[in-house]
Protein backbone atom coordinates (compact mmCIF):
# COMPACT_ATOMS: atom_id res chain seq x y z
CA UNK A 1 0.00 0.00 0.00
CA UNK A 2 2.61 2.69 0.90
CA UNK A 3 4.62 2.19 -2.17
CA UNK A 4 2.16 3.74 -4.06
CA UNK A 5 3.04 7.84 -4.05
CA UNK A 6 -0.45 8.58 -3.82
CA UNK A 7 -1.29 6.93 -0.70
CA UNK A 8 2.19 7.96 0.72
CA UNK A 9 0.65 11.32 0.50
CA UNK A 10 -2.85 10.48 1.40
CA UNK A 11 -1.70 8.98 4.52
CA UNK A 12 0.51 11.62 6.19
CA UNK A 13 -2.27 14.47 4.81
CA UNK A 14 -4.31 12.60 6.81
CA UNK A 15 -2.50 11.86 10.08
CA UNK A 16 -1.61 15.28 10.17
CA UNK A 17 -4.99 16.85 9.30
CA UNK A 18 -6.99 14.46 11.42
CA UNK A 19 -5.10 15.14 14.88
CA UNK A 20 -5.16 18.42 14.23
CA UNK A 21 -8.65 18.90 13.41
CA UNK A 22 -9.66 16.99 16.54
CA UNK A 23 -7.55 19.43 18.87
CA UNK A 24 -9.15 22.16 17.32
CA UNK A 25 -12.58 20.60 17.37
CA UNK A 26 -12.57 20.17 21.47
CA UNK A 27 -12.78 24.21 21.21
CA UNK A 28 -15.22 24.76 18.22
CA UNK A 29 -17.66 22.35 19.61
CA UNK A 30 -17.31 24.24 22.74
CA UNK A 31 -17.96 27.14 21.72
CA UNK A 32 -20.44 25.91 19.28
CA UNK A 33 -18.64 27.12 16.25
CA UNK A 34 -19.63 23.78 13.90
CA UNK A 35 -22.00 25.58 11.81
CA UNK A 36 -19.42 28.35 11.51
CA UNK A 37 -16.66 25.79 9.89
CA UNK A 38 -19.54 24.12 8.21
CA UNK A 39 -20.13 27.78 5.82
CA UNK A 40 -16.24 27.81 6.02
CA UNK A 41 -16.12 24.87 4.10
CA UNK A 42 -18.85 25.50 1.84
CA UNK A 43 -17.58 28.36 1.05
CA UNK A 44 -14.32 26.74 -0.73
CA UNK A 45 -16.62 25.62 -3.44
CA UNK A 46 -16.50 29.50 -4.78
CA UNK A 47 -13.18 29.42 -4.38
CA UNK A 48 -12.64 26.35 -5.94
CA UNK A 49 -14.51 27.83 -9.19
CA UNK A 50 -12.70 30.47 -9.21
CA UNK A 51 -9.20 29.09 -9.15
CA UNK A 52 -10.55 26.49 -12.35
CA UNK A 53 -12.45 30.08 -13.99
CA UNK A 54 -9.19 31.59 -13.77
CA UNK A 55 -6.98 28.63 -15.01
CA UNK A 56 -5.14 27.17 -11.88
CA UNK A 57 -3.94 23.97 -11.65
CA UNK A 58 -3.15 23.84 -7.63
CA UNK A 59 -6.65 25.22 -6.03
CA UNK A 60 -5.65 24.94 -2.68
CA UNK A 61 -4.18 28.94 -2.19
CA UNK A 62 -7.86 29.85 -3.88
CA UNK A 63 -9.63 28.20 -1.77
CA UNK A 64 -7.82 29.57 1.75
CA UNK A 65 -8.49 32.50 0.25
CA UNK A 66 -11.75 32.24 -0.33
CA UNK A 67 -12.87 30.23 2.92
CA UNK A 68 -10.74 33.69 4.67
CA UNK A 69 -12.97 35.83 3.37
CA UNK A 70 -16.17 33.88 4.27
CA UNK A 71 -14.98 34.17 7.80
CA UNK A 72 -14.26 37.67 7.62
CA UNK A 73 -17.29 38.49 6.01
CA UNK A 74 -19.04 36.64 8.74
CA UNK A 75 -16.95 38.39 11.43
CA UNK A 76 -17.98 41.77 10.05
CA UNK A 77 -21.89 40.97 9.60
CA UNK A 78 -21.92 39.92 13.15
CA UNK A 79 -20.12 42.48 14.53
CA UNK A 80 -22.17 45.48 12.43
CA UNK A 81 -25.30 44.39 11.71
CA UNK A 82 -28.02 43.11 13.96
CA UNK A 83 -28.45 39.81 12.15
CA UNK A 84 -28.67 36.80 14.26
CA UNK A 85 -25.64 34.50 13.68
CA UNK A 86 -27.43 31.68 12.25
CA UNK A 87 -28.89 33.82 9.93
CA UNK A 88 -25.46 35.37 8.58
CA UNK A 89 -24.10 31.58 8.06
CA UNK A 90 -26.96 30.30 6.15
CA UNK A 91 -26.84 34.18 3.83
CA UNK A 92 -23.27 32.88 3.31
CA UNK A 93 -23.20 29.65 2.96
CA UNK A 94 -26.16 29.21 0.34
CA UNK A 95 -24.61 32.78 -1.25
CA UNK A 96 -20.87 30.88 -1.88
CA UNK A 97 -22.80 27.85 -3.32
CA UNK A 98 -24.25 29.55 -5.46
CA UNK A 99 -21.30 31.72 -6.55
CA UNK A 100 -19.87 28.03 -7.23
CA UNK A 101 -21.97 26.58 -8.77
CA UNK A 102 -23.10 29.21 -11.29
CA UNK A 103 -19.07 29.96 -12.30
CA UNK A 104 -19.08 25.97 -12.67
CA UNK A 105 -21.10 25.87 -15.06
CA UNK A 106 -20.32 28.75 -17.09
CA UNK A 107 -17.08 27.55 -17.46
CA UNK A 108 -18.23 23.58 -17.83
CA UNK A 109 -15.78 22.22 -15.94
CA UNK A 110 -15.82 18.47 -15.70
CA UNK A 111 -18.05 16.94 -13.03
CA UNK A 112 -15.12 14.95 -11.57
CA UNK A 113 -13.10 17.45 -10.78
CA UNK A 114 -16.03 19.04 -8.42
CA UNK A 115 -17.27 15.44 -7.31
CA UNK A 116 -13.24 15.42 -6.01
CA UNK A 117 -14.01 18.48 -3.90
CA UNK A 118 -17.60 17.60 -2.80
CA UNK A 119 -16.36 14.65 -1.53
CA UNK A 120 -12.72 14.29 -0.91
CA UNK A 121 -10.06 12.53 -3.05
CA UNK A 122 -7.04 10.78 -1.98
CA UNK A 123 -5.43 10.59 -5.57
CA UNK A 124 -6.04 14.57 -5.42
CA UNK A 125 -3.40 15.29 -2.47
CA UNK A 126 -0.30 16.47 -3.93
CA UNK A 127 3.18 16.84 -2.11
CA UNK A 128 2.54 20.66 -1.77
CA UNK A 129 -1.11 19.76 -0.17
CA UNK A 130 1.06 18.07 2.55
CA UNK A 131 3.91 20.29 3.44
CA UNK A 132 1.35 22.95 3.92
CA UNK A 133 -1.04 20.53 5.91
CA UNK A 134 3.11 20.25 8.11
CA UNK A 135 3.40 23.77 8.54
CA UNK A 136 -0.05 23.97 9.57
CA UNK A 137 -0.24 21.27 12.14
CA UNK A 138 2.97 22.58 13.71
CA UNK A 139 1.66 26.03 13.94
CA UNK A 140 -2.04 24.83 15.78
CA UNK A 141 -0.14 22.93 17.63
CA UNK A 142 2.23 25.27 18.87
CA UNK A 143 -0.50 27.69 18.54
CA UNK A 144 -3.17 26.11 20.52
CA UNK A 145 -0.54 25.22 23.48
CA UNK A 146 0.67 28.88 23.35
CA UNK A 147 -2.08 30.37 24.51
CA UNK A 148 -4.24 27.17 26.02
CA UNK A 149 -4.73 29.17 29.19
CA UNK A 150 -6.24 32.33 27.14
CA UNK A 151 -8.61 29.86 25.16
CA UNK A 152 -9.78 28.30 27.57
CA UNK A 153 -10.31 31.38 29.60
CA UNK A 154 -12.28 32.58 26.43
CA UNK A 155 -14.36 29.50 25.75
CA UNK A 156 -15.56 29.63 29.75
CA UNK A 157 -16.50 33.03 29.68
CA UNK A 158 -15.13 36.04 27.13
CA UNK A 159 -15.51 38.98 29.56
CA UNK A 160 -13.92 37.00 32.15
CA UNK A 161 -11.16 36.36 29.99
CA UNK A 162 -10.90 39.91 29.09
CA UNK A 163 -10.64 41.13 32.42
CA UNK A 164 -7.92 38.31 33.01
CA UNK A 165 -5.62 40.37 30.62
CA UNK A 166 -6.86 38.29 27.83
CA UNK A 167 -6.91 40.04 24.32
CA UNK A 168 -10.24 38.11 23.11
CA UNK A 169 -10.48 39.90 20.32
CA UNK A 170 -7.25 39.66 18.80
CA UNK A 171 -7.18 35.91 19.76
CA UNK A 172 -10.86 35.20 18.33
CA UNK A 173 -9.63 36.50 15.01
CA UNK A 174 -6.31 34.10 15.15
CA UNK A 175 -8.77 30.97 16.12
CA UNK A 176 -10.99 31.77 13.75
CA UNK A 177 -7.81 32.13 10.95
CA UNK A 178 -6.07 28.92 12.03
CA UNK A 179 -9.73 27.24 11.64
CA UNK A 180 -10.11 28.34 8.62
CA UNK A 181 -6.95 27.39 6.59
CA UNK A 182 -7.22 24.12 9.00
CA UNK A 183 -10.78 23.47 7.20
CA UNK A 184 -9.76 24.67 3.90
CA UNK A 185 -6.78 21.95 4.04
CA UNK A 186 -9.00 19.36 4.82
CA UNK A 187 -11.34 19.14 2.27
CA UNK A 188 -8.98 17.39 -0.45
CA UNK A 189 -9.02 14.94 2.52
CA UNK A 190 -13.11 14.58 3.64
CA UNK A 191 -14.87 17.02 0.55
CA UNK A 192 -16.81 19.81 1.44
CA UNK A 193 -20.00 17.86 2.22
CA UNK A 194 -18.09 15.64 5.20
CA UNK A 195 -15.06 18.04 6.61
CA UNK A 196 -16.72 19.31 9.50
CA UNK A 197 -16.77 15.92 10.86
CA UNK A 198 -13.65 15.66 11.71
CA UNK A 199 -13.67 18.83 13.54
CA UNK A 200 -17.13 17.58 15.63
CA UNK A 201 -16.87 13.54 16.05
CA UNK A 202 -13.03 13.10 17.50
CA UNK A 203 -13.95 15.16 20.76
CA UNK A 204 -17.46 13.93 20.35
CA UNK A 205 -15.21 10.00 20.86
CA UNK A 206 -13.40 11.61 23.48
CA UNK A 207 -16.14 13.56 25.82
CA UNK A 208 -17.29 10.18 27.67
CA UNK A 209 -14.56 8.81 28.37
CA UNK A 210 -13.04 12.15 29.88
CA UNK A 211 -13.16 13.22 33.12
CA UNK A 212 -11.38 16.44 32.82
CA UNK A 213 -9.97 18.67 29.47
CA UNK A 214 -6.84 17.16 29.55
CA UNK A 215 -8.34 14.15 28.94
CA UNK A 216 -10.27 15.43 26.34
CA UNK A 217 -7.51 16.98 24.49
CA UNK A 218 -5.47 13.83 24.56
CA UNK A 219 -8.03 11.43 23.61
CA UNK A 220 -9.67 13.49 20.67
CA UNK A 221 -6.35 13.72 19.64
CA UNK A 222 -5.74 9.93 19.38
CA UNK A 223 -9.20 9.56 17.90
CA UNK A 224 -8.63 11.86 15.36
CA UNK A 225 -5.70 10.10 14.65
CA UNK A 226 -6.93 6.79 14.42
CA UNK A 227 -10.10 7.61 12.37
CA UNK A 228 -7.79 9.00 9.73
CA UNK A 229 -5.64 5.95 9.85
CA UNK A 230 -8.25 3.75 9.93
CA UNK A 231 -10.70 5.28 6.92
CA UNK A 232 -7.72 5.97 4.84
CA UNK A 233 -6.35 2.58 5.02
CA UNK A 234 -10.15 1.28 4.58
CA UNK A 235 -10.61 3.71 1.45
CA UNK A 236 -7.83 2.23 -0.38
CA UNK A 237 -8.48 -1.64 0.26
CA UNK A 238 -12.42 -1.00 -0.32
CA UNK A 239 -11.80 1.68 -3.38
CA UNK A 240 -14.13 3.85 -1.74
CA UNK A 241 -14.43 7.57 -0.87
CA UNK A 242 -11.81 8.54 1.61
CA UNK A 243 -14.10 11.10 3.14
CA UNK A 244 -16.81 8.90 3.70
CA UNK A 245 -14.68 6.12 4.75
CA UNK A 246 -13.07 8.31 7.59
CA UNK A 247 -16.34 10.06 9.13
CA UNK A 248 -17.91 6.26 9.14
CA UNK A 249 -14.42 4.87 10.85
CA UNK A 250 -14.95 7.83 13.09
CA UNK A 251 -19.08 7.22 14.32
CA UNK A 252 -17.64 3.51 14.72
CA UNK A 253 -15.11 4.62 17.05
CA UNK A 254 -17.60 7.14 18.72
CA UNK A 255 -19.89 3.99 19.09
CA UNK A 256 -17.53 2.04 20.56
CA UNK A 257 -16.56 4.72 23.41
CA UNK A 258 -20.17 5.37 24.36
CA UNK A 259 -20.97 1.19 24.71
CA UNK A 260 -17.48 1.29 27.06
CA UNK A 261 -18.63 4.39 29.08
CA UNK A 262 -21.87 2.81 29.62
CA UNK A 263 -20.50 -0.39 30.47
CA UNK A 264 -17.30 1.14 32.46
CA UNK A 265 -19.18 1.43 35.88
CA UNK A 266 -20.64 -2.15 35.67
CA UNK A 267 -16.96 -3.06 34.78
CA UNK A 268 -15.64 -1.57 37.94
CA UNK A 269 -18.39 -2.03 39.85
CA UNK A 270 -19.65 -5.45 38.93
CA UNK A 271 -23.57 -5.68 40.60
CA UNK A 272 -23.30 -8.71 43.06
CA UNK B 1 -39.40 61.82 36.28
CA UNK B 2 -37.44 63.95 38.94
CA UNK B 3 -34.43 62.64 40.21
CA UNK B 4 -32.84 63.13 43.48
CA UNK B 5 -29.67 65.00 43.80
CA UNK B 6 -27.04 62.51 45.34
CA UNK B 7 -27.63 62.49 48.43
CA UNK B 8 -24.48 63.63 50.97
CA UNK B 9 -22.12 61.05 51.84
CA UNK B 10 -22.79 60.34 55.18
CA UNK B 11 -20.66 58.17 57.53
CA UNK B 12 -22.73 55.21 57.53
CA UNK B 13 -23.95 53.27 60.82
CA UNK B 14 -21.33 51.19 62.75
CA UNK B 15 -23.43 48.70 62.86
CA UNK B 16 -26.97 48.24 60.79
CA UNK B 17 -30.13 47.38 61.83
CA UNK B 18 -29.63 43.58 61.41
CA UNK B 19 -26.93 43.73 63.70
CA UNK B 20 -23.97 42.89 61.11
CA UNK B 21 -21.02 44.76 62.01
CA UNK B 22 -19.65 46.48 58.59
CA UNK B 23 -16.34 47.43 57.44
CA UNK B 24 -15.38 50.58 58.94
CA UNK B 25 -15.00 53.29 56.10
CA UNK B 26 -11.76 54.62 55.52
CA UNK B 27 -11.93 58.27 55.46
CA UNK B 28 -14.84 60.44 53.90
CA UNK B 29 -14.62 59.99 50.09
CA UNK B 30 -13.92 63.34 49.13
CA UNK B 31 -10.85 62.55 50.86
CA UNK B 32 -9.44 59.45 50.41
CA UNK B 33 -8.97 58.42 46.64
CA UNK B 34 -11.55 55.96 45.60
CA UNK B 35 -10.96 52.50 44.61
CA UNK B 36 -13.42 53.71 41.72
CA UNK B 37 -15.21 56.16 40.34
CA UNK B 38 -17.01 56.61 37.44
CA UNK B 39 -17.36 60.24 36.20
CA UNK B 40 -20.17 61.64 34.37
CA UNK B 41 -21.00 58.29 32.75
CA UNK B 42 -22.95 57.70 29.50
CA UNK B 43 -23.95 54.68 27.22
CA UNK B 44 -26.38 54.43 24.79
CA UNK B 45 -27.17 51.20 22.93
CA UNK B 46 -28.81 51.95 19.22
CA UNK B 47 -29.42 55.24 20.07
CA UNK B 48 -31.38 54.52 23.45
CA UNK B 49 -29.69 55.77 26.76
CA UNK B 50 -28.87 53.26 29.19
CA UNK B 51 -26.17 55.14 31.04
CA UNK B 52 -27.01 59.42 31.83
CA UNK B 53 -24.44 61.11 33.78
CA UNK B 54 -23.31 58.57 36.44
CA UNK B 55 -20.95 59.53 39.21
CA UNK B 56 -19.77 56.89 41.43
CA UNK B 57 -17.16 57.46 44.25
CA UNK B 58 -16.47 53.99 46.06
CA UNK B 59 -13.84 54.08 48.51
CA UNK B 60 -11.60 51.21 49.82
CA UNK B 61 -12.81 48.33 52.32
CA UNK B 62 -16.69 48.60 51.30
CA UNK B 63 -19.54 46.17 50.36
CA UNK B 64 -21.57 48.61 47.65
CA UNK B 65 -24.75 47.12 46.23
CA UNK B 66 -25.64 48.63 42.66
CA UNK B 67 -29.66 48.08 42.59
CA UNK B 68 -32.90 49.08 40.08
CA UNK B 69 -34.80 47.79 38.25
CA UNK B 70 -34.66 45.60 35.21
CA UNK B 71 -33.05 47.52 32.85
CA UNK B 72 -31.85 50.34 34.62
CA UNK B 73 -28.53 49.94 34.14
CA UNK B 74 -27.09 47.83 36.66
CA UNK B 75 -24.96 45.72 34.86
CA UNK B 76 -23.71 48.24 31.98
CA UNK B 77 -22.31 50.12 34.88
CA UNK B 78 -20.87 47.23 36.18
CA UNK B 79 -19.02 46.47 32.99
CA UNK B 80 -18.23 49.77 32.11
CA UNK B 81 -16.40 49.56 35.30
CA UNK B 82 -14.46 46.17 33.96
CA UNK B 83 -13.96 48.41 30.87
CA UNK B 84 -16.33 45.70 29.00
CA UNK B 85 -18.25 48.34 28.04
CA UNK B 86 -16.83 51.95 26.00
CA UNK B 87 -18.05 54.52 27.45
CA UNK B 88 -19.89 57.06 25.28
CA UNK B 89 -18.85 59.53 27.61
CA UNK B 90 -18.00 60.19 30.35
CA UNK B 91 -14.36 58.31 32.57
CA UNK B 92 -13.93 55.16 34.40
CA UNK B 93 -10.84 55.54 37.14
CA UNK B 94 -9.89 52.01 39.10
CA UNK B 95 -7.51 52.82 41.75
CA UNK B 96 -7.11 56.22 40.15
CA UNK B 97 -6.08 54.84 37.08
CA UNK B 98 -7.85 55.29 33.83
CA UNK B 99 -6.14 52.77 31.94
CA UNK B 100 -7.93 49.99 33.08
CA UNK B 101 -6.31 46.86 31.53
CA UNK B 102 -3.10 48.14 33.18
CA UNK B 103 -5.20 47.81 36.84
CA UNK B 104 -7.12 44.59 35.75
CA UNK B 105 -4.30 42.17 37.50
CA UNK B 106 -5.88 44.23 41.04
CA UNK B 107 -9.55 43.49 39.95
CA UNK B 108 -11.95 39.91 40.60
CA UNK B 109 -15.05 39.48 38.67
CA UNK B 110 -17.72 36.98 38.97
CA UNK B 111 -19.85 37.08 35.99
CA UNK B 112 -23.90 36.39 36.41
CA UNK B 113 -23.59 32.66 34.43
CA UNK B 114 -21.14 31.28 32.43
CA UNK B 115 -22.20 30.37 28.80
CA UNK B 116 -20.30 27.47 28.85
CA UNK B 117 -21.89 23.79 27.01
CA UNK B 118 -22.49 21.13 29.64
CA UNK B 119 -20.75 18.67 27.88
CA UNK B 120 -17.77 20.89 28.42
CA UNK B 121 -15.48 18.88 30.73
CA UNK B 122 -12.88 21.57 32.48
CA UNK B 123 -12.76 20.28 35.84
CA UNK B 124 -12.73 22.83 38.74
CA UNK B 125 -8.95 22.04 39.13
CA UNK B 126 -8.33 23.11 35.91
CA UNK B 127 -10.75 25.93 35.99
CA UNK B 128 -8.73 27.17 39.03
CA UNK B 129 -5.25 26.82 37.40
CA UNK B 130 -6.00 28.80 34.48
CA UNK B 131 -6.18 32.33 37.06
CA UNK B 132 -2.32 31.53 38.36
CA UNK B 133 0.41 32.27 36.90
CA UNK B 134 2.43 29.31 38.39
CA UNK B 135 -0.29 26.72 36.95
CA UNK B 136 -0.84 28.53 33.70
CA UNK B 137 1.00 25.03 31.77
CA UNK B 138 -1.54 23.46 33.64
CA UNK B 139 -1.75 20.83 30.39
CA UNK B 140 1.77 19.68 31.52
CA UNK B 141 1.18 19.74 35.49
CA UNK B 142 0.15 16.94 37.58
CA UNK B 143 -3.16 17.31 39.21
CA UNK B 144 -1.35 17.23 43.19
CA UNK B 145 1.29 20.34 41.83
CA UNK B 146 -2.11 22.62 40.73
CA UNK B 147 -3.43 21.66 43.96
CA UNK B 148 -0.68 22.31 46.25
CA UNK B 149 -0.68 25.69 44.19
CA UNK B 150 -4.09 26.82 45.20
CA UNK B 151 -4.93 24.80 48.60
CA UNK B 152 -5.16 27.90 50.85
CA UNK B 153 -7.97 29.71 48.66
CA UNK B 154 -10.01 25.91 48.39
CA UNK B 155 -10.23 25.39 52.10
CA UNK B 156 -11.04 29.05 52.57
CA UNK B 157 -14.11 28.85 50.06
CA UNK B 158 -14.65 24.71 50.69
CA UNK B 159 -14.34 24.05 47.07
CA UNK B 160 -12.05 21.12 47.81
CA UNK B 161 -14.73 18.37 47.22
CA UNK B 162 -16.08 19.89 44.28
CA UNK B 163 -12.19 20.01 42.47
CA UNK B 164 -12.32 17.29 39.74
CA UNK B 165 -16.17 17.78 38.78
CA UNK B 166 -16.74 19.35 35.59
CA UNK B 167 -17.54 23.02 36.17
CA UNK B 168 -20.34 23.27 33.40
CA UNK B 169 -22.35 20.75 36.04
CA UNK B 170 -22.28 22.72 39.06
CA UNK B 171 -25.37 24.19 40.28
CA UNK B 172 -25.60 27.77 40.64
CA UNK B 173 -24.21 27.75 44.61
CA UNK B 174 -21.10 25.86 44.04
CA UNK B 175 -20.75 27.97 40.82
CA UNK B 176 -20.46 31.33 42.72
CA UNK B 177 -18.18 29.60 45.00
CA UNK B 178 -15.89 28.63 42.81
CA UNK B 179 -15.61 31.71 41.06
CA UNK B 180 -14.63 33.94 44.13
CA UNK B 181 -12.40 31.12 44.93
CA UNK B 182 -10.95 32.30 41.00
CA UNK B 183 -10.75 35.71 41.99
CA UNK B 184 -9.35 35.15 45.41
CA UNK B 185 -6.48 33.24 43.96
CA UNK B 186 -4.99 36.60 42.48
CA UNK B 187 -5.48 38.32 45.54
CA UNK B 188 -7.49 41.33 44.55
CA UNK B 189 -8.06 44.33 46.36
CA UNK B 190 -11.65 45.12 44.31
CA UNK B 191 -14.02 42.30 44.04
CA UNK B 192 -16.95 42.87 41.04
CA UNK B 193 -20.33 40.27 41.26
CA UNK B 194 -22.74 40.87 39.00
CA UNK B 195 -26.34 39.16 40.30
CA UNK B 196 -24.26 36.70 42.37
CA UNK B 197 -27.26 35.15 44.13
CA UNK B 198 -29.54 34.44 40.76
CA UNK B 199 -30.33 30.91 40.51
CA UNK B 200 -29.11 30.36 44.17
CA UNK B 201 -32.13 29.49 46.43
CA UNK B 202 -33.09 31.24 49.39
CA UNK B 203 -30.71 30.06 52.07
CA UNK B 204 -28.28 29.44 48.71
CA UNK B 205 -28.21 33.35 49.00
CA UNK B 206 -28.46 33.99 52.85
CA UNK B 207 -25.03 31.96 53.41
CA UNK B 208 -23.63 33.36 50.17
CA UNK B 209 -23.85 36.62 51.09
CA UNK B 210 -22.51 35.77 55.13
CA UNK B 211 -19.65 34.34 53.13
CA UNK B 212 -18.69 37.26 50.84
CA UNK B 213 -18.80 39.22 54.53
CA UNK B 214 -16.22 36.88 55.53
CA UNK B 215 -14.02 37.17 52.48
CA UNK B 216 -14.61 40.83 52.22
CA UNK B 217 -13.00 41.32 56.70
CA UNK B 218 -10.61 38.57 55.63
CA UNK B 219 -9.06 40.05 52.23
CA UNK B 220 -10.05 43.53 53.37
CA UNK B 221 -11.42 44.01 49.79
CA UNK B 222 -13.59 46.48 48.34
CA UNK B 223 -16.87 45.01 47.05
CA UNK B 224 -19.24 46.12 44.14
CA UNK B 225 -22.11 43.93 43.81
CA UNK B 226 -25.24 44.15 41.26
CA UNK B 227 -28.39 42.56 43.17
CA UNK B 228 -32.04 42.95 42.93
CA UNK B 229 -32.81 41.20 46.54
CA UNK B 230 -33.62 44.29 48.21
CA UNK B 231 -33.47 42.43 51.84
CA UNK B 232 -30.23 41.17 51.04
CA UNK B 233 -28.96 44.10 50.54
CA UNK B 234 -30.22 45.90 53.49
CA UNK B 235 -28.59 43.59 55.43
CA UNK B 236 -25.53 42.99 54.13
CA UNK B 237 -24.28 46.21 51.94
CA UNK B 238 -22.23 49.43 53.64
CA UNK B 239 -23.38 51.62 50.77
CA UNK B 240 -26.03 51.52 48.23
CA UNK B 241 -26.84 53.09 44.86
CA UNK B 242 -29.76 53.05 43.55
CA UNK B 243 -30.03 53.46 39.99
CA UNK B 244 -32.61 53.95 36.84
CA UNK B 245 -30.26 55.13 34.13
CA UNK B 246 -29.12 58.04 36.47
CA UNK B 247 -27.83 57.25 39.92
CA UNK B 248 -31.48 58.06 41.58
CA UNK B 249 -29.71 58.05 45.07
CA UNK B 250 -26.95 56.84 47.38
CA UNK B 251 -26.54 56.31 50.87
CA UNK B 252 -26.60 53.96 53.75
CA UNK B 253 -29.38 51.18 53.27
CA UNK B 254 -31.38 53.01 56.29
CA UNK B 255 -31.05 55.95 54.20
CA UNK B 256 -31.62 54.25 50.24
CA UNK B 257 -34.44 51.87 51.12
CA UNK B 258 -37.30 54.38 52.54
CA UNK B 259 -39.95 54.01 50.11
CA UNK B 260 -39.53 57.32 48.76
CA UNK B 261 -36.03 56.59 47.88
CA UNK B 262 -37.26 53.32 45.98
CA UNK B 263 -39.86 54.41 44.49
CA UNK B 264 -37.63 57.14 42.51
CA UNK B 265 -35.56 53.79 41.17
CA UNK B 266 -38.35 51.70 40.70
CA UNK B 267 -41.26 54.04 39.91
CA UNK B 268 -43.64 51.86 41.66
CA UNK B 269 -44.07 51.36 45.81
CA UNK B 270 -41.89 48.73 47.19
CA UNK B 271 -40.48 48.36 50.53
CA UNK B 272 -37.40 46.22 51.65
CA UNK B 273 -38.50 42.70 52.96
CA UNK B 274 -37.72 42.25 56.51
CA UNK B 275 -36.30 38.96 57.76
CA UNK B 276 -37.46 38.26 61.00
CA UNK B 277 -34.63 35.12 61.59
CA UNK B 278 -30.73 35.90 62.00
CA UNK B 279 -28.54 33.46 61.07
CA UNK B 280 -25.74 34.99 62.17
Amino acid sequence: MLTEAYMQRALAAALLLGPVCALLGVFVTARRLSFFSDTIAHGALAGVAIGIWIGLTNLTIPMILFSLCVAAAMIWLKENTELLTDSIMALLLSGSVALGILILSLVRSNRGELHSYLFGDLLAIEWQDVIIAAVLAAIVAFGLFRWLTPITLMTVNEDLATVNCVNVRRLNYGFVLLLTVTVALSIRLLGIVLVTSLLVIPPAIARPLSVNLRHQLILSVLAGFLGCFGGTVLSWQLNVPCGATIVLTCITLFIIALIFSKLRPRLIHPSP
Amino acid sequence: MKFFDPLPRLKPAEECSCGHQHAPRVGDASQAMPVVEVIQGEVAFNGTPILRGVNLRIPRGEIVALIGPNGSGKTTLLRSILGLQRLDAGEVRLFGSSDLPSVMSRVGYVPQKLSLDRSFPLSVREFLALRLKKTRSWFWQTPRTIEDAIRPTLVEMGVEPLLDKPIARLSGGQLQRVLIAFSLLQEPDLLLLDEPTAGVDSPGEQSFYEMIGRVHQLHQLTVVLVSHDLSMVYRHASWVYALNGVICCEGTPEQVMNADSLKQAYGIHVAPYHHHHHAH
